[in-house]
This record gives structure tokens, C-alpha cells and sequence, in this order.
């Protein structure tokens, strides 16, 4: 509960994950509304509803039936075989960016959810089980995060190493991919202080700046998935598996 | 007038919602810069692509939606940004691609098709002389100012074509007034094979694909419900299409205009005469010793392959060429779904002609490149733009239809008919003897008076 020593108290943590949800649902909502700006069909009236535009969406979606729609969650959204289509390395780092981050996510969920288990002991009475949970979270957590190492390692690459990339990438591009690879680094880096280096031990074990490391970690990471990627370009995080599945797979 | 279009903020209403969000699914990878045709010939203009079209919407959307825009005001739009979204936006062919290699599935040519209307509402588009087209086509419903009276003015004397049957030929406005040869080989081979089909004459409008693409609607009702009612009036069953802007628009653009029943199956003539070359009823009298490539057009490939099938938009053709004797067949390196366009379509030949002229060069190179001395291919307008192109870039090959070439191979007389449109008519053709064939090329003898160029 190392975490919780600068200040930070559980029921702190707690509201500020309240409102980075909300602010980030409501980023969604947003974005969902202005969509809903298009028509319903090729000459239909305008809507202008955030309904309307789930309506159509989930109306294309299902258009040619439910094996339509799983086959393109599966294929096109799951296994992004359009990219595999055409750049094996592009696909390798997607997948590696994408199922990385998505674990981790997912992960730092799971975990928030372990701690409110332990939190609540004298309710649930599993704060040891709570612990073993959070031993056993360890080796996923060092392999989705190597996983998304290399994958934003092969992102930034990319854009420094081929020409014809490094010259259409715009200051929005720079900023995302070179986020994704300072946030997955200094996740690595705060766990390396704790004195969890893969391979190198305790070699950077730093126990008083560990804390602050991971905070600092912890707070750009929310910061970009709640207050940057709903209100940017970047919120095609969520459009581009929106658009496959509406799109059927696409062309 | 341009203080009251800066007031006016980005219209999105001819866009579906869906299509909303597929701007913003766009996540930058560049792969359609690798194949977008235009940016191969305009490589210091990177605003054409789709990924930079794309950002630019988000962008304006983003001056009256944005949440800045929420709590700040929206931000007015001036000329000079829309004038550039508005030329990027126009210098698309609208060949579909960028579809095809999105790796967000995005449905380009769709997307582009509906935020052209916004522009043109806005009074920010057409541009060049595209603006011409609804006013041409609602006045003579066809772009040529031609009279409809005369559409079947070509057909050969010895042929009968009655009004009504189930098998009707939809010539289209380009093949009737510019490309006869095109037509004359066509009812030639099906009146060979003796195939009972009709034409509508007078009663085929211009299938209005040009308004579609540039974004002008407004005609397109109007045409679109007549045609597919004449069609149903003369009990169509089959109709054969030997025009692919003409297929694409009576398979895709038509349906969404007409809101009965539609009885007829739409059917490109390569599939038609594929079924009769494979059951033996087509004989070739001449062998074609040439070495031949063929250019998908965008319009009957890939945006009717998911429509139709890979088999009948791409493979119907190259199997119809390869069955002609003494053809040496060579495939384009870009082919078939990947093709590269060659700059006609999206309204670029009458709205930017230059842009137009280099993306047929690019083409006639790609031809160049498998040494080939026929380019073939089942468009007019493709035909059309890359013969300016070729004759640009003095090359030697040459650009005619997949139905001539059968048509000379098979020994038929495809001599056009004296007719007011003569004058005008202007292509590559196969000029034959009882064993042997000719390339040859007819020069325009007068230059016409046509506003817009023959190109969709």
C-alpha cells in the first residue's frame, strides 16, 4: 500500500477514479452525440441524436445478420486482418500496442477492484486471498507490458527510421505514439524501482522515489485516457472498431 | 458573398451518422497514401489523400462541435480553408482504392460521395466545369446536348431493335453520341449470337453517374426513377451494360432513389458473352495477334465486387479477352482490386482535366511497363481519358473495349453508320480483313461543342 503514502488515501483514489470514468464517459457521449450530427439513411431527415446514431450504427452492424457481425468482431476487430493484409509489421506492432494495452487496462481494473476487496476486509473477509490475487497478477502484468514495450517501440521506430512515414507524421501523431511509449516506460521504470526489474533484480531499486515515480506514471496514463483521447483525433481508439463492425469489415 | 459563407459553419446532413464516425476512425497509418492515384501524380499535395482529407474535416467539424466550440462559441470558417478543403476534396477520382487498403474498413468512395454535397449546399463546390453537368442533363438528359430522338441513330440498318423484350441493352449517353464503336460491336455480337434483346431509344436517360459523383443530387431522382421504370415498362429481365459508370450507378446509385420493386438483374455484357463463349456459341474467324493488358475500370470493379463478386467485376473480362485467338495477355502490375484509376472518374476529367491527364499518363505507363500494345478495357470513360493520355505522352499502344476486340476477332462489320454524331467520333479501332486486323485510329473531324469531357 505503498501507493497510498503521498497523501493519496484509498477513498481519494477512489473519487479520482470516479471522475476519471465520468469524464471519460461523458468524452464518449460527446463524441457519440456529435456523430449522431449525420442522417439515418442516404436521404433521410436529420436527427441530430445521440440515440439515433446508436440506432444506425447497430442497425449497420447487424445488417447481414449475427455471423456477419461475430465474424468481423473476430477477424477484422480481434485480429486486425486488414493490417495483417497489408504490413506484417504493422500488425505486429498493433497487436502488440493494442492487446498491451488493452490487458493492462484491463489488469489495472482487476487490481483497483483487488484493492477494494482488501479495503473492505472487515466486510469480505478475503484481504488474503486479495493478496495472493495481486501475487498472481504479476507475470500478466510483465507480459502485456513488454508486449505494448514493443510494440510502441516498433511505433516510434517507424516514425524516426522510413522516410515516407517520418514525413507524414503530424505533431498529433508524435504526441500519441511518443505518450503510449513514455507511459509504458515509465511503468516499467516505477516497477524497476520497486525492486521488480525483469532479469536485473533490485539493480534500480529505489523504495522512497518509487511511489512518486509510479504516480507520476499513474496519473499520465488516466490523463491521456480520459482528458486526451475522447476530446482528440485520438478517439479513433474507439472508431475504428466502431467502423469495422459498422462497416461489416469494410471493403 | 463570402462574409455570408464565412458565417455559414460545415454542413454534415448528407452524411449518415455512421459515416461521422468514420472520420474519426481514420488512425493515420498512410496506407492509402501508398495507392492513391491522384497523390502518385501530385505528390507535393498531400491534402488529396484520404487520411489528410479526413483530418481536415475533423478539423472544420471541430470549429462548430468541438467542445472548445461548446463552451467558447464556434470559431467562423473562412474562404481560403474551404477553398482548399473544397479543391483536395474534388481532386479524388472517387476509385474506391483507399477502401480497399484501409486498414479501418472505412467505405471511401461513400464517404467522399456524401461530403460532396455538403460542399455543394454550402455553395462550395462543384468545381471547373462539373457545374455544367445537372444543367446539360436536365435540359437533353444526356451531357453531349444531343437530341434523345437520335440516340439509336447509329445501330446498323440490318439490325432490329424492338423497344421491349426481356434481355434490354442499356447503351449509356457516351457509347450513343462519342464511342459508337463501342455500341456497333455490341448489338453486332448480340445480334450474331442471337440474342433477343431490346433497347429503350429515346426513353434511356443519362444514368446520371456524374452528378452522384460530383455531389450535385438534385437531377439524380428524376433520372434514376425514369430509367428503372422504362426498363420495367419494356419488361426487362436481364439488363446488359457494356458501360461500367452506367452498371455502377443502375446497381448501386438507382435503388437508392426508387422505392418499388426493381424485377431486372443488372449484368455487365463481359459476364453475358463469358456464358456464351463457354457454352461455344462464340466463333472467332481472325486472330488478334497482339499483346494486350487490361484496365479494370474503378466503376464495374471494385465498386461492384461486393456487389456482384471478384469473378464477374474482374475475371469475366480478362477471360473474354483471353478466349480471343492469337492475344498475348499480360496483367498490369497494379490489377483488379488494387488497379490504379485513370484519373476520369469523381468528375476530375471536366473538373480538373490536368489532374486527369497525369493519372491517365501514369496508367499508359503501367501499360507501357508489361509491353503492351492494346490497352483494353469495358469503360468509355476510362477509355476516353487514357487515350488523351496516351496521346500526351506519345505512346504507341492503343485503348479499345473488351466487345471490339471480340467483335473483330469474330469477323463482324463494326463500320459505323452515317449519323449526325460521326463527326465526333474519335478512338482506337480494329480495322479487318477476311484473316488479319488492324490497329487503326479515328480523328474527331470537328471538335463539337461539348462542355464537359466524355468522362464520369
Amino acid at each position: 500500500m505503498a501507493f497510498y503514502t503521498l497523501g493519496l488515501t484509498f477513498n481519494l483514489v477512489i473519487l479520482l477514479t470516479v471522475i476519471v470514468l465520468a469524464v471519460w464517459i461523458y468524452g464518449i457521449y460527446f463524441n457519440f452525440k456529435k456523430w449522431g450530427l449525420g442522417s439515418t439513411g442516404y436521404h433521410d431527415q436529420l436527427r441530430n441524436s445521440f440515440w439515433l446514431f446508436l440506432a444506425t450504427w447497430i442497425h449497420e452492424a447487424f445488417k447481414d445478420g449475427l455471423w456477419v457481425f461475430l465474424r468481423t468482431v473476430v477477424l477484422d476487430v480481434l485480429l486486425l486482418r486488414r493490417t495483417l493484409a497489408r504490413s506484417p509489421v504493422r500488425w505486429v506492432m498493433h497487436m502488440s500496442m493494442f492487446y498491451g494495452f488493452l490487458m493492462l487496462a484491463a489488469l489495472s481494473g482487476l487490481g483497483l477492484m483487488v484493492d477494494i476487496v482488501e479495503h473492505f476486509d472487515s466486510i469480505f473477509g478475503l484481504a488474503h486471498e486479495a493478496e495472493m490475487v495481486k501475487e498472481l497478477m504479476a507475470l500478466p502484468f510483465d507480459i502485456f507490458g513488454y508486449l505494448l514495450l514493443i510494440g510502441s517501440t516498433i511505433a516510434v521506430s517507424r516514425r524516426i527510421l522510413l522516410k515516407f512515414v517520418r514525413d507524414n507524421t503530424s505533431a498529433y501523431d508524435a504526441f500519441l505514439i511518443g505518450a503510449v511509449f513514455l507511459i509504458t516506460v515509465t511503468g516499467f521504470y516505477a516497477e524497476w524501482m520497486r525492486g521488480n526489474a525483469f532479469l536485473l533484480g533490485n539493480l534500480f531499486e529505489s523504495p522512497i522515489y518509487a511511489p512518486h515515480f509510479a504516480l507520476i506514471h499513474t496519473v499520465m496514463a488516466l490523463g491521456l485516457f480520459a482528458f486526451v483521447l475522447p476530446w482528440s483525433k485520438y478517439i479513433h481508439v474507439i472508431a475504428t472498431p466502431m467502423t469495422l463492425i459498422g462497416n461489416r469489415g469494410g471493403e | 458573398m463570402a462574409n455570408n459563407k464565412e458565417s455559414k459553419p460545415l454542413l454534415s446532413g448528407f452524411m449518415l451518422s455512421t459515416q461521422l464516425m468514420e472520420v474519426d476512425g481514420c488512425n493515420r497509418c498512410q496506407e492509402c497514401m501508398k495507392w492513391c492515384p491522384t497523390f502518385a501524380v501530385r505528390p507535393d499535395r498531400p491534402g488529396i489523400t484520404p487520411m489528410y482529407k479526413n483530418a481536415r474535416w475533423r478539423e472544420l467539424m471541430a470549429k462548430s462541435h468541438s467542445l472548445r466550440a461548446k463552451v467558447f462559441g464556434a470559431k467562423p470558417l473562412n474562404d481560403d480553408e474551404m477553398k482548399q478543403f473544397t479543391d483536395d476534396t474534388y481532386s479524388c477520382t472517387t476509385c474506391g482504392v483507399c477502401g480497399t487498403v484501409c486498414e479501418a474498413g472505412i467505405k471511401t468512395v461513400e464517404l467522399w460521395e456524401a461530403m460532396r454535397p455538403n460542399l455543394v449546399k454550402r455553395g462550395d463546390g462543384p468545381v471547373g466545369k462539373q457545374s455544367f453537368f445537372p444543367k446539360l442533363v436536365k435540359a437533353d438528359r444526356n451531357p453531349y446536348q444531343a437530341k434523345q430522338e437520335e440516340r439509336l441513330c447509329w445501330v446498323p440498318k440490318d439490325i432490329k431493335i424492338p423497344e421491349s423484350g426481356e434481355i434490354v441493352y442499356f447503351a449509356g449517353c457516351t457509347a450513343a453520341y462519342r464511342q459508337q464503336a463501342l455500341g456497333v460491336a455490341t448489338v453486332r455480337i448480340l445480334d450474331k449470337l442471337g440474342v433477343p434483346f431490346a433497347m429503350l431509344g429515346k426513353d434511356e436517360w443519362c444514368c446520371a453517374s456524374a452528378m452522384v459523383r460530383t455531389g450535385q443530387r438534385e437531377v439524380m431522382a428524376e433520372h434514376a426513377v425514369h430509367n428503372v421504370d422504362a426498363l420495367k415498362d419494356a419488361g426487362a429481365k436481364t439488363v446488359l451494360f457494356a458501360c461500367a459508370g452506367c452498371i455502377r450507378n443502375s446497381a448501386i446509385d438507382w435503388p437508392k432513389w426508387y422505392e418499388g420493386y426493381i424485377p431486372y438483374k443488372n449484368v455487365p455484357l463481359s459476364v453475358f458473352l463469358r456464358e456464351k463463349i463457354r457454352k461455344g456459341e462464340v466463333e472467332y474467324k481472325i486472330p488478334l495477334n497482339y499483346s494486350v493488358t487490361y484496365h479494370d475500370p474503378c466503376h464495374n470493379g471494385r465498386h461492384l465486387m461486393h456487389e456482384m463478386g471478384k469473378d464477374w467485376a474482374f475475371e469475366a473480362s480478362r477471360d473474354c479477352i483471353q478466349s480471343i485467338p492469337g492475344v498475348k495477355f499480360r496483367d498490369m502490375v497494379r490489377n483488379r482490386a488494387l488497379q490504379r484509376c485513370c484519373g476520369a472518374g469523381g468528375g476530375v476529367k471536366a473538373g480538373i482535366p490536368d489532374l486527369a491527364l497525369d493519372c491517365a499518363k501514369a496508367r499508359v505507363k503501367d501499360g507501357e511497363e508489361v509491353s503492351a500494345e492494346i490497352m483494353a478495357s469495358t469503360c468509355p470513360f476510362c477509355r476516353r481519358n487514357i487515350m488523351d493520355g496516351r496521346n500526351d505522352a506519345k505512346s504507341s499502344i492503343k485503348v479499345l473495349d473488351v466487345v471490339e476486340l471480340m467483335a473483330a476477332s469474330m469477323g463482324l462489320d463494326t463500320t459505323i453508320p452515317e449519323n449526325p454524331y460521326t463527326k465526333f467520333q474519335e478512338q482506337d479501332v480494329l480495322v479487318c480483313g477476311p484473316s488479319t486486323c488492324k490497329l487503326d485510329t479515328v480523328e474527331r473531324k470537328e471538335p463539337g461543342k461539348d462542355l464537359v469531357g466524355e468522362a464520369h
